[in-house]
């Protein structure tokens, strides 16, 4: 089923795909432009009808790296599409915008690793406290537990 | 020391608040309402309101979205008033101690807003029922 997918994905996508890879017969690595997201994500969601598992983020050594993960369940297929977002911008167009599915994964990915995705249209916290200082990421490498103690927190927006 | 043997004199309600627990507490905490248990026979009692308490329960490492909630509910208990903190979490905040999104364990919060509270700890993942009834006894006898 795999050689199928990936013969489809490589007729419609031309020229929006880096290169891609079959890691196992039941999984597909597609690498991309971060520029070009927006029309790869649309091809498979809309056009392609996968359906979103979830979306994860990574700091590599040049920057973020996000794999959307979509599944085509009648062809056993999963489809990673990864994607490097590059230091020190850190600025992705938001799929968010058009498919409501990944708003959720966006704003997690935005407070858990400082992502800005372009064009959301809710970007309130999902998963930290409000109280939560801003500008500092609990997932990121140079990140430690002491870098925010119970000064940092501004209990003013707190919600009460 | 008159006034707290006076307001500890007869049966203690407690409120029972959940300051990012785990829940195994909490269901511990349900399991003493049950008929082997049965604290209401020493006046034991969860009631719904701090307002209506004598004593606070306190289970969960305290995070910082739920310390202003901690802090504010403590405000509004009749004082003087016990606070029980309960398992592992509650007594040390347990193996989260060191999470960006701790603020503390529960006598570290309680005492900032408050340095004279009287704080009973319970440790344990989760406390056994019978624990936490002899902690409020030695609470009682402490105050």
């Amino acid at each position: 089923m795999n050689k199928e997918v990936m013969k489809n994905l490589k007729e419609n996508l031309k020229g929006k795909i880096i290169d891609m890879a079959e890691v196992r017969d039941n999984r597909i690595y597609v690498r991309v432009d971060p520029k070009k997201i927006l029309d790869v994500i649309e091809y498979l969601f809309f056009k392609y009808k996968c359906k979103l598992c979830t979306a994860s983020g990574m700091e590599m050594r040049e920057g973020i790296e996000i794999i959307y993960h979509l599944a085509r369940e009648d062809k056993n297929t999963l489809i990673n599409v990864k994607t490097l977002v590059p230091f020190p911008d850190l600025e992705i167009d938001s799929v968010g915008k058009k498919i409501p599915a990944f708003r959720w994964i966006e704003r997690e990915m935005n407070e858990m690793l400082g992502v800005t995705f372009v064009g959301h249209p809710d970007m309130r916290r999902l998963i930290l406290a409000d109280s939560f200082p801003k500008g500092k990421y609990p997932l990121r490498k140079n990140f430690k537990h002491s870098d925010v103690t119970d000064e940092d927190y501004d209990y003013e927006r707190s919600g009460l | 020391m008159d006034i707290l043997k006076k307001s500890f004199k007869k049966s203690i309600w407690v409120f029972h608040l959940s300051t990012a627990a785990c829940n195994n507490c909490d269901i511990e905490v349900l399991e003493l309402l049950t008929p082997k248990y049965d604290v209401e026979r020493f006046g034991i009692k969860l009631v719904g309101s701090p307002r209506h308490a004598d004593a606070l329960l306190v289970c969960g490492s305290v995070n910082a979205h739920a310390k202003p909630r901690l802090l504010e509910v403590y405000r509004q208990t009749p004082k003087p008033c016990l606070v029980v903190a309960f398992g592992s979490c509650g007594c040390s905040s347990g193996i989260f101690r060191d999470s960006y999104s701790i603020v503390g364990p529960v006598d570290k919060v309680i005492k900032e807003e408050d340095p004279n509270a009287l704080i009973v700890y319970v440790p344990g993942c989760p406390p056994k029922p019978e624990a936490m009834i002899e902690a409020i006894v030695m609470g009682l006898g402490v105050v």
